[in-house]
This record gives structure tokens, C-alpha cells and sequence, in this order.
């Protein structure tokens, strides 16, 4: 039997839940196609194509949420899944003391695509796994590298999003990454090297113009010297940060707090809650006058710049951080109230069909300001040049954190000079951005980002991209990466 | 809505059916051998905060898996459309991304037909379990939180899940699988507290005394001081200890071992923490969460991995098992450590015994910062304490750590009993309660 038209579910399932007296519902259908290869020590240990489809119902009853699930597609499985919706609201109702209202938003009817050039399922597999074999044999051509991973990810999600206030939204989105690792040995010790491609809204063009095997040896060289290079000694250092490693401090001290749920207290049971308390909004200064971090979901290629968020909000463009001081917040319909706002953010998003969306770090990216790196360096006699990811840890609150790094150089004399090893920097959200003084210009902005933001119970992951330049840091806490220290 | 809900949950699919299924896969792949496997879970969770539910999901899914190899050459694809024609479609697409895949020099055909353990895996009242038993737990545990006038976030979770695995090779495994969880994270003003249970059964959740605890320690937790950083006596509270030793177990990896990848490579036979340690897999405890079998069809198994403090197990790919004539895979599905000796009754008495230490709950955000050497970090969360002369006597700000479990576990004091640990960001184990010398805290957060 062919599956039901999606349209007449979701108006089977819409009526359903207008006729309860809910006074709102919606209905997603994903279709999720994730094909991973996975390469292992010259070796491609797997390959998966998986397609992952259902739908998922939200329905608003009496100020209280229900929300139901299921991957059988069927006319009569999308009723059952509509009346426990109805159901779970109606208990959540019961226990209710303030009274969820979404702030309003006007009615789309629109279909968002990724642009491409290249559909990456459309790329023959062999070309891809011979790319990866060939980028793993270039990297074992470097003596003292001992194990090599490599690995393509491309995602296709086919999404309709239909709800009582009369939103038709359809997606055909399409996200795709790659990356590659070499860990060489010395003396007892072992230490990787990295090379990501961001992930972006793009099509397999973006791993082409990755040049893996243009990279591949650079990088496997780096990994040799990496942990053959001289432990660094703990102490004060100003730091200059490449956009890749501030990715991720932008998200961890900036782009969680900046969850207004968080804030909320909604995670206090898991992901945790936030320093960045309401009533800071507009006063407080959460870094120097150089910091403007600024959430973009209207940037093509970048991954929250869906058009439209699981809330059926139009994307959009926004400050977190003003001439370092806090400003927004990511909202969703139901939280946005809460500090005044009468229009939300669009930052509500789920993983899948059969997650509730949840507020979500939105695309927030380090503004670039007008020095160059070269300009950025000459100005530390005693430095540290940190890219790229490496461990990573932040309290609950977002105050407390330290980062390592996947490379790092010593800046000596405005110069970069040897590699160094065991960098692990430490300190406090608002101290470490007060303690910028430099940012680079747009000429160095890069946009990298995450697929894997672990937030909500059940847990879901999300995605969000974090441009920026290089940035520089004063006097930050270097403490090593050995035990004891 | 009644807590004996009349309502009829979606009907999983049954060994019968599972065997329809993967006979039917199996006889449409014309790959040299096949892999066929289904999750078919339904499932939801009620999930709270500042007393009043936030969210409250139900959802069923079922996914199908299948690989089909040629030679050493090998594809897999997945769908959650069990329909005649999406089998069909993804037998062909499994065997389309075989024929195209390079040979994988570590192939091995599927395990052949085995024979299995039957851990407790499932329990008819978690299955019959839906969102008014999940309403009435968290409404109890709110209940409580608004008696006390302070704040209950946390999740009541059930889930149901039928599992099977089968292959060319004969290879036929299918088990049902409950789960319910409780969690709950207190909060009184800048103070919290947190408690949190899994188990087989719902009804061995322990709502009211998880709550109890989660209450006494936001209620201490007001007027938190602020200790110096540098290194302490500790107590260790079991989802402390879980946490640390998480991270030890991924380390355990044969293939890592070999290449000198590993933090343990050559210590093998060698002792690495104190030798009063024992670490233990129990597939058939009820208090775990022990499976029948693995994703690939091996059978879980009873098995020493760390044996009175020496490192005795590494955990093996089959490729690398078959490369070193390993012929039984031991599992880690279901990790008990325990101490040898005299051991304490629980918790309090460990307390009680105590001169000064630093009780933690629980850890927070645990990461590798050197993984030659597995040194670790997390900030301590919900709970930390100053225990002086057998007694709390106040409230302490969170401390970040820096501390290999190579190193922390091997100053040892005392230890209770194992007993349930669960925490956020790793699965069930039963460990005992800790006293631990010269804990490296290395800075304090502002809460």
C-alpha cells in the first residue's frame, strides 16, 4: 500500500486536535537520509546509508504541552498518535501553575532548499571511499604516525511542517562534513592531529574544495611534531585564538548561557542553567568592548539558517553580545514572554521526528574587527597560537571552563615559532572575553560549527554554526595538561 | 487520566514476527552473508522543572538494519519502514553499497548461532506503563519539592524495546528490553541537590527516597563556603565514583592497547589501581541493566576485567579477538566494582568515620585533558559538602578537578558496599561509596 498524502494526515490529525479544544497543535513529518563512511587505518570500516522517517504531534492544551511520535505512517497509526498528544497535553494540564502562551507569529506557506552544486548522494560511492583510503595512505606515508582515521557524512532531511494556525512550511535541507585524524607516537606518549571541514548547508562541493589530500600531509607532519614537541610551562600567556578553536568557546561560554530555557531553569536537571540570569539583560558586561557576537540564522550554508524553526518562526538576525555587553537571548514561542519579548527568536529545534523541538544555540558568530593575524601576533612577546578543538569542560553555569586545543605554537617576539604540547587554558566566562583586545578582520572569518550540541532529556543533538576571525586574549591562565597540575 | 490507563500501546514487533522478517530479508539478499537487525521501542518521558511539566513525549519507533556482504566487501543500510516494499528496498541498498565498497581486510562474516544468558531484561510493569504512571511519579516528586517550597526539575522516563538480531550464518538472538528512569535535581535558591534511580521495573525507581535525598541536600546546600583549590581528602558518592570510572573503561580498547594508543598499553597483567579492587561484569544482576546479547549477536558474558587492582581484560573487536585466538568476547554491558575486605554498610557510616573531607555528589562535565596519561576533568555538581569530625558541617562552592583515575584509585582510604550508580552522562554501574587521599581540585566556581 503506498503511504498515506502527508497533507491529508496532517489535516486529519489538525482537525483532531482543534476539535479537543486545544488551542494549538502542529504535525512534522521528517524523512532523514544519513549516509556516514567511516575509514579506520587505511582500512574503510563501515559504511551506512540510513533513512529515518515518521512524524511527530504537538499539542497545546490549556496552557500545558503533550507530544507524541511514532515511524509507522499510516491512516491509522497518525490518529492514535494524535489523540495520546491530546491525552499527555490534558495530564500535563492538570499539573500546570503558569500557563504556556505563544507569543504570536504570522502565517507562512513557503518551501525552503538547499542550494548545491553537487548533490552528495548523487557522488558515486567508490570516488568517496578512494578519497578517504587515498587521504589514510597519505597519511601513513609520515613516518611515526601509527593510526589514521577518515571519514564523509552527508544528511537529506525531507520536512513538512503543518499547524492549526494555518503554517505550511516543506524543507528539502541538506547538510554535509568530512574530516580526517592522524595519532603518532614517541617515546611513550601519543598525540592526534585533526582536520575538520565545517559542516554546512552545502552539497559534496564542500569536501572538494577541502583538498584533503592537499591537507593530509601537513597534517600528519604537525601530528609527528605534536607530540614530539616540549611541554609547555604553566603561566600566564596571551592567547591568539584561530575561528576554529573559538567555535567551540563561543558555544560552550556563550552560545549555551545564552539559551533563555537555561536561563529559565528547564535544564537544571541535565545540560544545567545559566549565569547570564534575566535580569543581567542590557547591563551586563560579559567581555570587552571588542566582543560583538551576534546570532545570525540567515546566513546561507550555515546550519540553524533553515528558514524556519520547528516553531514555524521565520529565521532571523540578532545581538547576544553588543560592545560587550549582553543583550538577547535565543528564544522559542513559549519562553520569548518571559523577558518582554513579543516576537520569538526562532531558535526552536528538534533533532528528529520524534523529538520535541527545544530551544537551541542559534548561529552566533565573533563580529570581525580590523586587525589582521600578522597585526594580532606582532603585538605578544610571549604567546600561545591555539587551533582547532582538543578537551574541553565548563560548569553548569557556564562561569567556570577550560579548553586545550588540536595544535598549538609558541609566539615569541610577535612571531609564531615551535609547536608545544599540552595546552590546556583555564578561567572565567566574563574575565576571558573582558581580556580581549583584538579581533580580526573579515578576510579571516571562518565558520565552523557542531552536529553533535548535546542538550534536553531525552537527549537530542544540536546544530549551529559560530563564524569568526581570530581573536586575541591577555594574560590567560595556561595550566598544562599533566595530572597534578 | 487514570494511572491504569485502558488505552492500547502500539504492539511491538514479537520473536515471530522478527523471525518473518529477517527470513524474509535473508532469503531477498544474494550477498555471501547477511546481518539483519530490528529496535522496535516505544517509549516516553515526562520531564519537569520549577515544579510544573515542561515537556511530556511518547514515541514509538522501530528501526530495521541489514548488511550484506560480498566477499570482504560490505554495506549497511537502515529504515524505520517495516513495509514489504522499504525491506525490499533496503536489502538492494545494503547490497548496492557492498558491491561498491572497497574489501575491508579486517571482514568477518556474522557470529554463527550462539547460546544465551537470559538476563531479567524486561518487566510487564514498565511495559504496561505509559504517561499517567510517568505523570504520577513526577507529580510525587513535585509534591514533595512544593511541601518544602523549593523548585523539582527532572525526568520520569518508560520505554519498552523488542530487540533481535539475525543472520546467513544461522545467528538468531531476540530479547525485550524495559527501562525507566527518575531524575531529579532540587533546587533551593543558589543550592542544589540531586538524586537519580534506572531499573528493569518501574516500580523500583525509589521515587520518594531519591527525592528525600535530592531535598537534604538542597536544603544544606545554602550559605555554600569557599575552600582554596588544592588536594583534599575526598568521600566519593557512587555517581562520583561512576563517572571516574566510566573514563577508565573506554580506555580498555585491545585495538588502542596494541598500537601504544591507550593509557593502559603494556600494563596488561599489571597492577593500576588498589589491588582491593575488582571490576566485574554481571549480566544477570537485576539491579543492572544487563542485555542477552550484543549488536553483532555475541552473548554477554560473566567476566574480570580489573582483578584485585590488576588490569586483566582488554575489551576486543572480533577482528582483533580472532587475530590474538580470543574465542570468547567478554562484554561490559553490565560493570560492577566492588572492594575486597572490610567494607562499610553505606554511605553515612563512611561519613561517620571521617575526620575532614570533601563529600562530592556528583561530577559534571568529565573530559580527557591527557588521554596518555588519562588524566581527566569535570567540575564537581548538586552537592558538595565539608564533612568534618563524622559530620556535613556546611555547604561548599564546586570545585573544577584535574585527577587520572590511574593515579586517584590507587589512594584508596574505605569504601562502602556497591551500590546504584547513575548518572547523566554515563550509564548504570554498581560502585561502592568513596574515601580518597590528596583529590586534585585545582579551581572553584562561583556557585
Amino acid at each position: 500500500m503506498p503511504n498515506p498524502n502527508k497533507d491529508e494526515l496532517a489535516e486529519l490529525v489538525l482537525k483532531r486536535i482543534t476539535a479537543s479544544g486545544a488551542e494549538y497543535g502542529d504535525i512534522r513529518f521528517l524523512d532523514s537520509r544519513t549516509q556516514t563512511i567511516n575509514g579506520e587505518d587505511r582500512r574503510i570500516a563501515s559504511i551506512q546509508d540510513q533513512q529515518d522517517r515518521g512524524f511527530g504531534i504537538r499539542v497545546l492544551y490549556h496552557g500545558a504541552w503533550g507530544f507524541a511520535a511514532s515511524s509507522v505512517l499510516s491512516l491509522e497509526e497518525a490518529p492514535r498518535v494524535a489523540e495520546l498528544a491530546i491525552e499527555i497535553a490534558k495530564g500535563s494540564a492538570s499539573l500546570a501553575i503558569e500557563k504556556v502562551k505563544l507569543v504570536d507569529e504570522p502565517v507562512h506557506r513557503d518551501r525552503i532548499v538547499t542550494p548545491n552544486r553537487i548533490d552528495p548522494f548523487t557522488v558515486p560511492l567508490e570516488q568517496k571511499t578512494a578519497l578517504l583510503l587515498a587521504t589514510m595512505e597519505s597519511l601513513h606515508r609520515q613516518a611515526g604516525i601509527v593510526r589514521s582515521r577518515a571519514s564523509l557524512w552527508a544528511r537529506r532531511d525531507q520536512k513538512l511542517f503543518v499547524s492549526t494556525e494555518g503554517s505550511r512550511l516543506e524543507f528539502d535541507l541538506l547538510a554535509v562534513g568530512g574530516n580526517f585524524d592522524a595519532t603518532a607516537v614517541h617515546e611513550g606518549r601519543f598525540a592526534s592531529r585533526t582536520f575538520n571541514t565545517p559542516y554546512l548547508r552545502m552539497g559534496y562541493e564542500l569536501i572538494e574544495e577541502a583538498n584533503f589530500l592537499v591537507e593530509a600531509p601537513r597534517l600528519a607532519t604537525q601530528a609527528v611534531e605534536k607530540v614530539q614537541a616540549p611541554t609547555i610551562a604553566p603561566g600566564r600567556y596571551d592567547l591568539v585564538l584561530d575561528p576554529e578553536h573559538l567555535s567551540l568557546t563561543m558555544h560552550e561560554s556563550c552560545g549555551h548561557p545564552s539559551e533563555l530555557d537555561r536561563a529559565l531553569g528547564y535544564e537544571a536537571n541535565y545540560a544545567g542553567t545559566s549565569f547570564l540570569t534575566t535580569d543581567k539583560r542590557g547591563t551586563f558586561r560579559y567581555g570587552s568592548p571588542h566582543v560583538n557576537l551576534v546570532a545570525d540564522n540567515c546566513e546561507p550554508e550555515t546550519l540553524a539558517a533553515t528558514g524556519y524553526d520547528d516553531d514555524g518562526v521565520a529565521c532571523q538576525t540578532w545581538d547576544i553580545v553588543r560592545e560587550g555587553i549582553f543583550v538577547g537571548y535565543c528564544t522559542n514561542r513559549e519562553v520569548a514572554p518571559n523577558i518582554g519579548e513579543a516576537r520569538s527568536r526562532g531558535s526552536n529545534r528538534a533533532d528528529s521526528w520524534g523529538s520535541v523541538p527545544i530551544v537551541r544555540i542559534a548561529n552566533i558568530g565573533f563580529e570581525p574587527g580590523q586587525a589582521t593575524l600578522d597585526e594580532l601576533l606582532a603585538d605578544v612577546k610571549r604567546g600561545i597560537y591555539i587551533e582547532g578543538h582538543g578537551s574541553y569542560s565548563i560548569d553548569q553555569r557556564r562561569y567556570n571552563f577550560q579548553f586545550g586545543g588540536d595544535a598549538f605554537w609558541l609566539i615569541e617576539n610577535g612571531k609564531r615559532t615551535q609547536m608545544v604540547r599540552d595546552v590546556v587554558y583555564h578561567g572565567m566566562t566574563p574575565e576571558f572575553w573582558g581580556s580581549c583586545d583584538g579581533v580580526a578582520d573579515r578576510s579571516h572569518r571562518r565558520r565552523y560549527g557542531f552536529i553533535t550540541c548535546g542538550k534536553g532529556q531525552p537527549g537530542q543533538s544540536g546544530w549551529m554554526t559560530h563564524p569568526a576571525s581570530h581573536a586575541r586574549f591577555r594574560n590567560v591562565n595556561v595550566i598544562g595538561g599533566q595530572a597534578g597540575s | 487520566m487514570s494511572t491504569t490507563s485502558h488505552k492500547t500501546w502500539p504492539k511491538l514487533t514479537s520473536r515471530e514476527e522478527f523471525r518473518f522478517l529477517s527470513e524474509l530479508v535473508l532469503k531477498r539478499s544474494t550477498g555471501d552473508h547477511t546481518l539483519v537487525s530490528v529496535q522496535d521501542q516505544h517509549g516516553g518521558t515526562t520531564r519537569f522543572a520549577s515544579n510544573q511539566i515542561i515537556q511530556n513525549v511518547d514515541t514509538r519507533r522501530g528501526s530495521l538494519s541489514v548488511t550484506v556482504a560480498f566477499g570482504r566487501r560490505q554495506g549497511t543500510a537502515g529504515t524505520t519502514d517495516f513495509t514489504a516494499g522499504s525491506v525490499q528496498e533496503t536489502v538492494a541498498r545494503a547490497s548496492q553499497i557492498a558491491r561498491l565498497s572497497p574489501e575491508d581486510p579486517e571482514y568477518l562474516p556474522p557470529v554463527e548461532r550462539q547460546d544465551y544468558v537470559t538476563p531479567p531484561t524486561a518487566r510487564a510493569e514498565t511495559a504496561a506503563a505509559g504517561p499517567a504512571r510517568r505523570l504520577e511519579y513526577a507529580n510525587e516528586a513535585i509534591a514533595q519539592c512544593r511541601m518544602e517550597q523549593l523548585g523539582a526539575a527532572g525526568i520520569v522516563s518508560s520505554s519498552m524495546a523488542t530487540v533481535g538480531v539475525a543472520a546467513s550464518t544461522g545467528l538468531f538472538a531476540y530479547e525485550e528490553r524495559t527501562e525507566a528512569r527518575f531524575s531529579l535535581t532540587v533546587q533551593a535558591g543558589e543550592a542544589t541537590g540531586w538524586g537519580a534511580s534506572a531499573h528493569r521495573s518501574i516500580d523500583h525507581l525509589k521515587i520518594y527516597e531519591r527525592t528525600i535525598t535530592a531535598i537534604t541536600k538542597a536544603k544544606r546546600g545554602g550559605e555554600a563556603r569557599e575552600l582554596p583549590p588544592g588536594r583534599y581528602p575526598v568521600i566519593l558518592e557512587p555517581a562520583a565514583v561512576a563517572g571516574l570510572w566510566s573514563q577508565l573503561l573506554w580506555a580498555l580498547d585491545a585495538k588502542s592497547y596494541e598500537k601504544g594508543t591507550s593509557a593502559l598499553s603494556g600494563k596488561l597483567g599489571q597492577p593500576i589501581v588498589d589491588r582491593r579492587l575488582t571490576l566485574r561484569n554481571l549480566p544477570l544482576r537485576e539491579d543492572l541493566l544487563g542485555v542477552g546479547f550484543t549488536t553483532e549477536g555475541l552473548p554477554t558474558v560473566e567476566s574480570s576485567w580489573i582483578t584485585e587492582g590488576a588490569f586483566t581484560q582488554l575489551s576486543y573487536d572480533r577482528f582483533t579477538a580472532k587475530e590474538r585466538g580470543v574465542t570468547t568476547i567478554p562484554t561490559l554491558d553490565a560493570p560492577c566494582l566492588s572492594g575486597a575486605g572490610a567494607s562499610l554498610p553505606n554511605l553515612q557510616e563512611l561519613i561517620k568515620q571521617t575526620e575532614r573531607a570533601i563529600l562530592v555528589t556528583n561530577f559534571w562535565y568529565i573530559r580527557t585533558v591527557n588521554p596518555t596519561d588519562l588524566t581527566l576533568t569535570g567540575m564537581t555538581r548538586d552537592g558538595t559538602f565539608l564533612v568534618e569530625n563524622g559530620a556535613i558541617v556546611s555547604a561548599l562552592k564546586n570545585f573544577r578537578f584535574h585527577e587520572s583515575p590511574l593515579q586517584v584509585f590507587n589512594r584508596v582510604e574505605a569504601f562502602t558496599h556497591p551500590v546504584e550508580a547513575i548518572t547523566s552522562e554515563t550509564g548504570k554501574l554498581l560502585v561502592p561509596a568513596m574515601a580518597l587521599r590528596d583529590f586534585n581540585f585545582s579551581s572553584v566556581t562561583r556557585f
